[in-house]
């Protein structure tokens, strides 16, 4: 049926996507999952590689620090991508309203999400100092009576933590929400004035369901990424032996990079993936509730 | 009468709400700046006043050396930095672009045995972070001798699947016409791909070129793992140097934040349409 030739020509074009294919993406993870049963240091070479069966995974369960990334994994994402979604929403939907300087405040709000979040990080981790500006002013405002340890209370130091997340993930989600937004038609709003709906019933009853599509993206696609947190996180704790703040892939990271635990460090990127996966078909079928097409 | 009355009202009443909105949200905009603008104003302080308690706003005497030093004094300057990020940029942005768009042409125009397998797996890949597959790239790397190179940092971006659905889309949408066309003149299908097709595609590979250069800009674990020499080091790496190295300059941090931030800013000024176009685009049709 097919054209030998034709096949040929397919492959060839096809050939450099899937040489990078296997050698970035599937033997990594075909390996990660190998690793993941063995013992190995990687100085030791590759003689040095022990299986040890479920060894690792059994220790994984034991494993307080571990236990703890997997919680405030949990705790990033249901905190920044909720608050970060719904703040986008709502500034999306006033910005495609009558507004002046649209452009400029879209600009404003674009900025973090553009921005190196390593230097994001950098100047968040000097304005929550003991004695930095943000204790300066809450003080001045007498919201506190004493300085917060923003960046060495492990409850606390939660705090800028979210706040970066948040921070740099709006622009993203207002832009495609300003897009999905300008796509609803405007017969709708036209058919709602006459029955002389109010603004927010015009954006509850129409702007909403007609968005949920972009709404399901986002959350899917901003889940995904915060499982995934790691630059913002890594600044935010190295120098002030804040551990109970890592997240999952900090840990790994440093288990692997630091302490060159390669197969126990797997047996947790292991377990990573399987928990994206498991959140990721939590949203597929949640969506069928809410998500109109 | 009474209605020629009314009207005027009521665009007033717009009016306000109007004026309204633009200041409720001008405020919240100015807080989500506050911070980039407070970097600036301390990447012109003395080390001195960077700490000063309380805190000031504005520098007594603007330190524009303190630019400088970061910029080509320092050990770890920003300007090598620049270049080494440049480049990671160019080629992973190229070559992503350029496989994706080859797997894109044969997945949407050529009819070949294993086509919707290979295309399957492709997909089915968008679900491995890679986070996950850090560790056998490290070793894989290593032993391949990039450790240390940038093409550790460039490679990871070279396959895409986003890339290579986004692309396949668009292909599919170019009319067959154009192909039979160029077929009748005795073209192949390199020659239609790079003639003919691929030009019609910019507005895709426009879109890619920014999703790709925020994500390879921003970069931190890959190089974190991969670079340990500092005249190698990315943007990114080099701020987290005067971060934790520098003996507690901030002001100098803030100098090096601010020549990351910046021009990156600039850029998205003036490519705004882009910018927008490309984010929303990856979004919607998502």
């Amino acid at each position: 049926m097919y054209k030998k030739k034709e096949t040929l020509i397919g492959y060839a074009f096809v050939a450099p996507a899937l040489i990078s294919f296997f050698v970035l993406v599937a033997f990594p993870f075909f390996f990660s999952i190998f690793l993941a049963f063995t013992k190995w240091n990687f100085l030791s070479g590759f003689k040095g590689i022990q299986w040890v069966g479920l060894e690792n995974f059994k220790n994984l369960l034991e494993d307080k620090l571990f236990i703890q990334a997997i919680k405030n994994t949990f705790f990033y994402a249901i905190t920044t991508v909720p608050v970060s979604i719904v703040i986008s929403l709502i500034l999306a939907y006033i910005l495609n309203g009558k507004i002046f300087l649209r452009k400029f405040l879209r600009m404003c709000f674009f900025i973090p999400y553009i921005s190196s979040i390593v230097a994001l990080a950098a100047v968040f981790k000097f304005l929550f100092r003991e004695e930095g500006p943000i204790n300066d002013m809450l003080m001045k405002v007498n919201m506190i009576s004493e300085p917060m340890k923003w960046l060495t209370n492990p409850s606390l130091s939660r705090v800028p933590i979210v706040l970066i997340l948040i921070w740099s993930a709006i622009g993203f989600e207002l832009i495609v929400y300003m897009a999905a937004i300008q796509n609803v038609p405007k017969e709708l709003y036209e058919a709602a004035d006459i029955d002389g709906a109010n603004s927010f019933r015009k954006f509850w009853k129409i702007t909403f369901p007609m968005i949920s599509p972009t709404t399901f993206y986002l959350v899917v696609v901003r889940m995904i990424a915060a499982f995934k947190v790691f630059s913002a996180i890594n600044i935010m704790t190295t120098g002030t032996q804040a551990k109970e703040n890592t997240s999952m892939v900090v840990l790994i990271y440093g288990n692997a990079f630091s302490d060159y635990k390669f197969g126990y460090a797997s047996a947790e990127a292991v377990v990573l993936f399987f928990i994206i996966l498991a959140v990721t078909i939590v949203n597929f079928i949640g969506q069928k509730k809410w998500v109109h097409y | 009468m009474g209605k020629m009355e009314k009207q005027p009202r009521i665009n007033r009443r717009k009016l306000v709400i109007c004026i309204v909105k633009t200041i409720i949200i001008s405020a919240i905009a100015i807080l989500f700046v506050m911070p980039l603008i407070w970097m600036g104003l301390s990447a012109l302080k003395t080390t001195n006043e960077v700490f000063a308690h309380p805190f000031k706003w504005l520098p007594a005497k603007p330190m524009w050396s303190n630019f400088k030093q970061v910029w080509c004094v320092e050990n770890v300057n920003m300007m090598k930095s620049y270049g080494n990020s440049i480049i990671i940029v160019f080629f992973s942005t190229v070559g992503q672009i350029a496989i994706a768009s080859l797997a894109a042409y044969a997945f949407a125009k050529i009819q070949f045995k294993g086509k919707n397998f290979v295309f399957m797996m492709f997909l089915a890949s968008m679900m491995i972070p890679g986070q996950v597959t850090i560790i056998p790239r490290f070793m894989l790397f290593k032993s391949m001798g990039l450790y240390n190179t940038l093409w550790s940092c460039i490679l990871p971006f070279w396959f895409s699947t986003t890339a290579i659905f986004m692309l396949r889309q668009f292909y599919i949408g170019l009319p067959n016409d154009l192909m039979e066309a160029a077929k009748i003149d005795g073209a192949g299908h390199f020659r239609i791909f790079l003639q003919v097709l691929m030009p019609l595609t910019k507005p895709a590979m426009i879109t890619l070129v920014i999703l790709a250069f925020i994500g390879s800009w921003n970069e931190y674990l890959s190089p974190l793992i991969f670079i340990t020499k500092q005249e190698k080091y990315t943007v990114a790496q080099a701020i987290r140097w005067y971060l934790l190295d520098e003996l507690q300059r901030y002001d100098l941090t803030m100098a090096a934040a601010t020549i990351a931030i910046v021009p990156v800013i600039i850029l998205f000024i003036s490519c705004q349409k882009y910018f927008v176009e490309g984010i929303a685009t990856s979004g919607v049709k998502g």
